[in-house]
C-alpha cells in the first residue's frame, strides 16, 4: 500500500469518526473550540487525551528535517509544558509506577516541500489530526501534514492551542479528541506595522512582537523604520544617516536588522521594510543636510537633487542585502509640498521643468519606484499616490489603503493589488476602537467580482508609535490585532455569521489569556479604551 | 581656559576627570549611570573592550558553584549586556585595540555555601583594570549572592558600541566597593485580585535583580481568589478564579527556586483573618455563615487546623525565615452578627477586638511552630502591639509615626507607607518613591537597626499581566536606590537623579522590561514621539 493511499484511508476513517462523534457532542456554537483564529474546517469528538511531556518528534517528507521545524517544536514544547517542567508531580510518578501510558506520545510532522523559501503567498495550509493510538491508527497519535515548513508552523500553533494544562491530574490534556483540522488562510498578506521612528523599540521588544504575531498566525511585519523624528538604522553606503537616531543607543546595526529578519523567518513571518518618501523623512537630513530643501524648511526631501535619489538608491541597495521579502514599502503619504514652493532653488527647478508641486510629487514617487524595481523589489505605496496619480504608478504597485474606506475597491478595479488598513478600524493607535469593530471590518467589503477580490492580498493593523513605546506597545497591539488576524485568516462565512458575542468573544477572551500565559501583556478585551488596565479584580477570562 | 583644558586632557585624561570630580562631586556621580548608586566608586577615563569570548574564571574561589548559580548569573549578565545585538568578535580585532581587551571576569567568593540566608553579607568589590594591565576584571564577594549584585553592576558598566559592534567599558579603571544599606528591599505582588501567569512572575523577578531588590512579597491569597494548591487541604484552590488560573505546589516551589537562584527571597503571605473570603469556596465552614463570609470563623478549631495545614505545607517550599500573616483591615461585624460566633464570644468573654487579637496571636503561634518568624500588617501592632510575639516584624502601610513607635517598643519594622510606596497609586510620582526615607525621624541607633528595610507594593485590583511591568517600573527603581545606596550619597532633591534614572528606565526597556516613561508623573504613557532618554 502506498503511503498516499494509506493516508487517504486514514483521513476517511477520521472523517467517519468525527461524523459519528459530532452527533453526540455539542455543536461548536454551544461550546466553542477555543482556537484563535478559527481553522477553515475542523471536527472533533468527546474524548480527553493526555500528552506525554517527553513527546517525540517524528519528521517525514522532504522538508521534515528542516531546522525551522525542529526549533518550532522545541519552542512549542516549552509553551505547552511550562507547568509540568521540573520535578514530576506525585500523580505523574504514580502513573509511571503503574505503567499507565500517555495517550499521545509522538508528534509526526510531514512536510512535502524541501524549500524553506518564505515569499508572499507561500503555502501555509496544513492538516492536523489528533487521535488516540489504537488498532486502526498505526501512525503517530498527532500528525501535522503540510506542503511547506510554514504550514507546519501554523499547524503547531493550532496544536498548542488544543493542549491545556489540567490542574487536577497535573498533566497536559487535549479535550474533545479526536480532532481533524484542515486549515489554510483566507488572505496571503496578514500584517502588523511597527514604527521605530517615533519611539525606538529595542531588539528584544521587536522579537517579543514577532513571537506574539506567530500566535495569531499573522505573517508580515511591516517595519516602518524611519520617519521625520528619527533614523535608527545603519546604512553602510551612507553612514551618516543614523546620526538621525534619537541617541547613540537607540539604533539598529545591519546585523541587528538581519537578526530580526532571521528570527521572523523562523516563525514564518516576512519583514517588509519601509522608507517613507518624500515626506516623513526629515531625520535623513540630520546626517546629510543637503537632503533638506533648506535648513529652515526640511520636508519633503529635496526633489531637485540627484543626491536625493542616490541616497535612496544606496539605502535600498543596503536593505536589499538584509530584507529578502519581495515587497518594499516606499510610503508616499501625507506629502506637504509647501517647502518645495517656498525654497528658491526648488521653485526655480519646478519652473524650469514646468512642474506643479503635484507633478514633482509624482515625479519623486515614480523615480523612487523605479529604483526599487531595479533592485528586484515590488513597490508598495500608501494610497495617496494612487489617488493623486494612480494611472502613472507602475502596474506592479501594491496600493496600501489607510485613509479612504473604498480605496481598495477603486485600486483593484484598475488592476492594482491592494492592502487594507482602514484607519477608522485597523489603526491600533486609535485607542477608542473596540475589538468588535476591528473584528467586523471586512477587507472585501463592496468588492464583489472574484477577479477583483483576488487582488486584495490582505490587510494590516498599524501600530503607529507616537504614543506607544516599549512600555505600552504590546498591550496596544493585543488583543485587538488578534481580532483582525481572525478576520484575515478564517473563512469569511465563519467570521461573518452569527452573533459575535457568542461565536468570537469567548474565544478572544480565551486567546487573550493564552497570550498572558505566554508572557505577552495583552490588555483586557472588554475595555472601552484600548490598553486600559482592568477595571477591577476578576478572572482573566471575564475581562 | 578652554585651550589649556584640552591640552591637559590630551596628556592626562585621568587628571582632568578627577579635577571635574573635585569641582562638582555630585555631577560626576550622576555621570556614572549606575542604578542603584554603589557605596563607593572611583573611575578613570579610559576605554576598554570585552573579548568576544569573555570568560568567567573562578580560580582561588572557595565557592564551588555545583548548582551553577554563578555560571547562570554570569551568562544572564552577558545576555543583557548584548541586548540581543549581534556582537562581532572583538577578539584581536585591530579596531577594538588589542591591548585594551578584557578577556574575562575573575570572580572570587569566600563562602562555600549557596544557602540564601536573610541578612547575610551582600557586599562585593569590583575592579576593572586600566588598559595598561588588562586581561581580567575582578569581582570579590563573601557570598555568591553578593557576586550576583556585582555582576549586575558590571552589566551596567558595559555598553554596546553600535558603530564598532563590540561591548565596551568607558571610564576605566573602575574600583567599586558596594553593599546595601538595608537588608530587606521588597516588592509585593498580588495574585489574588488578578492571577499572574508564571512567565509574568518570572519576568518580575528578573527585573527585580536589575535594581538589586531582594524580597518578593507574594500576597498569594485574598478575598477574590485562592490560586495556590495546598496539598493538606486540596479544596482550597477551588477558590481560584477558574480551573486554569492556579499555581500547583510545584509551580510555587519553582518560583521560589527561580528567585533563590537570583538572590531573591520569596515572602509568602496568607492574610488572616480578614481578606480570606476565597478560602470558603472550598471549605464553606470557614465562613461565619453563607451570607456573612469574612473574616474567617474565629470560633472554630477547623479554621486554625486549616491555617496549620497551609503553614505546614508552606514550610516545605517557602524557605525564607519569615512568613507574612497579614492581619489588616479586619471588619469583625460578621462575628457578632452570626449567632454561633456571638455565643462563642460571650462564652469566652471576648469582645470583637479581643477575638481579633486572639486570632492573630494564635496564627502567630502556629507559624512559629513551623519555624517561621512572622510579619504582620501594622493594625496588629496598633491594636495590641504589646501582645505580639517579640519576634514579630511589623509591616507599616497606613500611618506615619508607626515605624518610630514600633522600633521604640523593640519590634522590627518594614516600611511601606501607602502615600509614597504603593505602586497601585498610579498618580504617585517617582520623585515621591525616591524621597521616602525609612528612617525618617528615627534618631536612635538601636531603633534604626530595627528597621529592616522597605517594600513597594503592587496591589492587583487594576493590575494584571497586561500592565504590571509598567506600573512597577521605573518607580520601584526609585525606591530601590533609597534602600540600597548609603544615605549620604542619596540626592536630597530627586530631580537631580532624573537623567540617571531615565537611563536606567531605558536600560530596562532594552532588556525587554516595559518600564514606563518618567515624564508625566505616576504611571504614564509617552505623550509624544521622542527619545527614551528624554521621556
Amino acid at each position: 500500500m502506498s503511503p498516499n493511499l494509506l493516508l487517504l484511508l486514514l483521513i476517511l476513517m477520521f472523517l467517519s469518526l468525527s461524523i459519528t462523534s459530532s452527533l453526540s457532542s455539542p455543536s461548536p456554537a454551544d461550546s466553542p473550540p477555543y482556537l484563535w483564529p478559527l481553522p477553515a474546517e475542523f471536527s472533533f469528538g468527546n474524548e480527553t487525551l493526555s500528552v506525554d511531556p517527553s513527546v517525540a518528534l517524528i519528521v517525514a517528507g522532504n522538508g521534515g528535517g528542516s531546522p525551522i521545524v525542529r526549533a518550532a517544536f522545541e519552542r512549542y514544547m516549552g509553551m505547552i509544558f511550562k507547568h509540568a517542567s521540573g520535578r514530576a508531580s506525585l500523580l505523574a510518578r504514580i502513573r509511571f509506577l503503574r505503567m499507565v501510558e500517555y495517550d499521545i506520545t509522538s508528534l509526526k510532522i510531514v512536510v512535502h516541500s524541501g524549500s524553506d523559501e518564505l515569499h508572499l503567498g507561500v503555502d501555509e495550509s496544513y492538516t492536523l489530526m489528533v487521535s488516540k493510538k489504537n488498532e486502526q491508527s498505526i501512525v503517530g497519535a498527532v500528525t501535522i501534514e503540510a506542503n511547506t515548513v510554514y504550514g507546519a508552523l501554523r499547524g503547531l500553533e493550532t496544536f498548542s492551542q488544543l493542549c491545556a494544562f489540567d490542574y487536577l491530574t497535573k498533566s497536559v490534556q487535549i479535550y474533545k479528541a479526536p480532532w481533524y483540522i484542515q486549515d489554510k488562510p483566507r488572505f496571503q498578506y496578514r500584517g502588523l506595522l511597527i514604527d521605530t521612528s517615533r519611539h525606538y523599540l529595542p531588539i528584544d521588544v521587536i522579537k517579543q512582537i514577532i513571537e506574539s504575531m506567530s500566535f495569531a498566525k499573522l505573517n508580515v511585519l511591516h517595519w516602518h523604520i524611519v520617519d521625520e523624528q528619527s533614523f535608527p538604522l545603519e546604512t553602510p553606503t551612507y553612514p551618516n544617516l543614523w546620526k538621525g537616531a534619537y541617541s547613540r543607543w537607540e539604533r539598529y546595526t545591519v546585523e541587528d536588522a538581519s537578526e530580526i529578519v532571521r528570527f521572523a523567518k523562523m516563525r514564518g513571518i516576512n519583514v517588509m521594510p519601509e522608507v517613507d518618501v518624500p515626506g516623513h523623512a526629515e531625520s535623513w537630513g540630520t546626517g546629510y543636510p543637503d537632503l533638506w530643501p533648506s535648513l529652515s524648511c526640511r520636508e519633503p526631501l529635496d526633489v531637485t537633487k540627484n543626491f536625493t535619489f542616490d541616497v535612496i538608491s544606496g539605502i535600498l541597495a543596503d536593505m536589499r542585502k538584509i530584507f529578502p521579502f519581495e515587497l518594499f514599502h516606499l510610503g508616499g503619504d501625507e506629502v506637504n509640498t509647501d517647502c518645495w514652493k517656498n525654497t528658491t532653488h526648488v521653485k526655480e527647478w519646478l519652473q524650469g521643468r514646468n512642474f506643479t508641486t503635484k507633478d514633482a510629487y509624482k515625479y519623486f514617487v515614480l523615480r523612487a519606484q523605479q529604483i526599487a524595481i531595479s533592485k528586484n523589489w515590488t513597490p508598495v505605496n500608501w494610497e495617496e499616490t494612487f489617488s493623486s496619480f494612480g494611472k502613472y504608478l507602475d502596474p506592479r504597485t501594491v496600493v496600501h489603503n489607510w485613509l479612504v474606506s473604498d480605496i481598495c475597491q477603486k485600486a483593484v478595479a484598475k488592476g492594482f493589488r491592494c492592502i487594507f488598513s482602514n484607519q477608522g478600524y485597523w489603526y491600533l493607535d486609535h485607542l477608542d476602537v473596540p475589538w468588535d469593530e476591528v473584528y467586523n471590518t471586512e477587507p472585501l467589503h463592496g468588492i464583489n467580482e472574484t477577479s477583483h477580490q483576488k487582488l486584495v492580498i490582505g490587510g494590516e493593523v498599524c501600530m503607529w508609535g507616537e504614543t506607544a513605546d516599549t512600555s505600552v506597545v504590546l498591550q496596544t497591539i493585543w488583543p485587538r490585532a488578534a481580532a483582525a488576524a481572525e478576520r484575515m485568516w478564517s473563512t469569511r462565512e465563519a467570521v461573518s455569521k452569527g452573533n459575535i458575542t457568542l461565536t468570537a468573544l469567548p474565544r478572544l477572551r480565551y486567546f487573550r489569556c493564552l497570550l498572558n500565559n505566554r508572557g505577552v501583556p495583552a490588555a483586557p478585551v472588554d475595555n472601552f479604551y484600548a490598553r486600559r488596565p482592568p477595571s477591577g479584580p476578576g478572572s482573566c477570562y471575564a475581562q | 581656559m578652554r585651550g589649556r583644558g584640552a591640552k591637559i586632557a590630551g596628556v592626562l585624561p585621568l587628571f582632568t576627570l578627577f579635577m571635574a570630580g573635585a569641582i562638582s562631586a555630585f555631577e560626576d556621580i550622576e555621570r556614572l549611570r549606575i542604578w542603584p548608586l554603589p557605596a563607593e566608586v572611583s573611575h578613570g577615563g579610559r576605554r576598554m573592550y570585552l573579548s568576544g569570548d569573555f570568560k568567567l574564571v573562578t580560580e582561588g574561589s572557595k565557592y564551588e558553584d555545583t548548582t551553577g548559580i554563578l555560571k547562570e548569573g554570569f551568562d544572564r549578565m552577558l545576555d543583557v549586556v548584548r541586548l540581543s545585538h549581534v556582537v562581532s568578535g572583538g577578539r584581536n580585532s585591530s579596531r577594538s585595540g588589542g591591548s585594551a581587551l578584557l578577556q574575562g571576569l575573575h570572580v572570587i567568593i569566600s563562602s562555600s555555601t549557596d544557602e540564601l540566608e536573610y541578612g547575610a553579607d551582600e557586599s562585593y568589590k569590583l575592579v576593572v583594570p586600566s588598559p595598561e594591565k588588562p586581561s581580567y576584571a575582578h569581582l570579590e564577594a563573601k557570598s555568591v549572592y553578593g557576586a550576583l549584585h556585582g555582576l549586575q553592576t558590571f552589566s551596567q558598566l558595559c555598553h554596546f558600541n553600535l558603530k564598532k559592534k563590540v561591548i565596551e567599558i568607558l571610564m576605566t579603571p573602575w574600583n567599586i566597593t558596594d553593599q546595601p544599606r538595608f537588608s530587606y528591599r521588597g516588592l509585593l505582588i498580588d495574585t489574588s485580585r488578578h492571577y499572574l501567569p508564571l512567565p509574568v512572575i518570572k519576568n518580575v523577578i528578573d527585573s527585580m535583580t536589575y535594581a538589586k531588590l531582594n524580597v518578593l512579597h507574594w500576597h498569594i491569597v485574598d478575598t477574590q481568589s485562592f490560586p495556590l494548591e495546598i496539598p493538606s487541604y486540596p479544596k482550597l484552590w477551588n477558590g481560584a478564579y477558574s480551573s486554569s488560573q492556579r499555581y500547583t505546589f510545584d509551580d510555587a516551589a519553582e518560583i521560589v527556586n527561580y528567585a533563590q537562584r537570583r538572590g531573591i527571597h520569596v515572602l509568602a503571605e496568607i492574610d488572616v483573618p480578614g481578606h480570606a473570603l476565597s478560602w470558603g469556596k472550598g471549605y464553606p465552614s470557614l465562613w461565619p455563615s453563607k451570607n456573612c463570609q469574612e473574616p474567617l470563623d474565629v470560633s472554630s478549631n477547623f479554621t486554625f487546623k486549616v491555617i496549620d495545614g497551609i503553614l505546614s505545607d508552606f514550610s516545605k517550599i517557602f524557605k525564607f525565615k519569615f512568613v507574612h500573616l497579614g492581619g489588616d483591615e479586619v471588619n469583625t461585624t460578621c462575628w457578632s452578627a452570626t449567632p454561633r460566633i456571638a455565643q462563642w464570644l460571650k462564652k469566652h468573654r471576648m469582645s470583637e477586638e479581643e477575638a481579633y487579637q486572639y486570632f492573630v496571636l494564635r496564627a502567630q503561634k502556629i507559624a512559629l511552630s513551623h519555624g517561621y518568624e512572622t510579619i504582620n500588617w501594622e493594625e496588629t501592632f496598633n491594636n495590641f502591639g504589646s501582645k505580639l510575639n517579640p519576634k514579630t516584624v511589623v509591616h507599616n502601610w497606613l500611618g506615619t509615626g508607626v515605624v518610630e513607635r514600633v522600633t521604640a517598643s523593640g519590634l522590627r519594622c518594614i516600611v511601606s507607607n501607602q502615600d509614597k510606596w504603593y505602586l497601585d497609586h498610579i498618580d504617585a510620582p517617582w520623585q515621591g518613591f525616591y524621597d521616602n526615607e525609612p528612617l525618617q525621624d528615627i534618631k536612635d541607633k538601636k531603633q534604626q537597626s530595627l528597621v529592616l528595610g522597605g517594600e513597594v507594593c503592587m496591589w492587583g485590583e487594576h493590575i494584571d499581566a497586561s500592565d504590571i511591568e509598567q506600573t512597577i517600573w521605573p518607580r520601584a527603581a526609585a525606591a530601590a536606590e533609597r534602600l540600597w545606596t548609603p544615605y549620604a550619597k542619596l540626592a536630597t532633591n530627586p530631580d537631580k537623579v532624573t537623567t540617571r534614572l531615565a537611563h536606567f528606565r531605558c536600560l530596562l526597556n532594552q532588556r525587554g522590561v516595559a518600564a514606563a516613561p518618567l515624564v508625566g508623573g505616576g504611571r504614564v504613557v509617552p505623550l509624544e514621539p521622542g527619545s527614551c532618554l528624554a521621556q
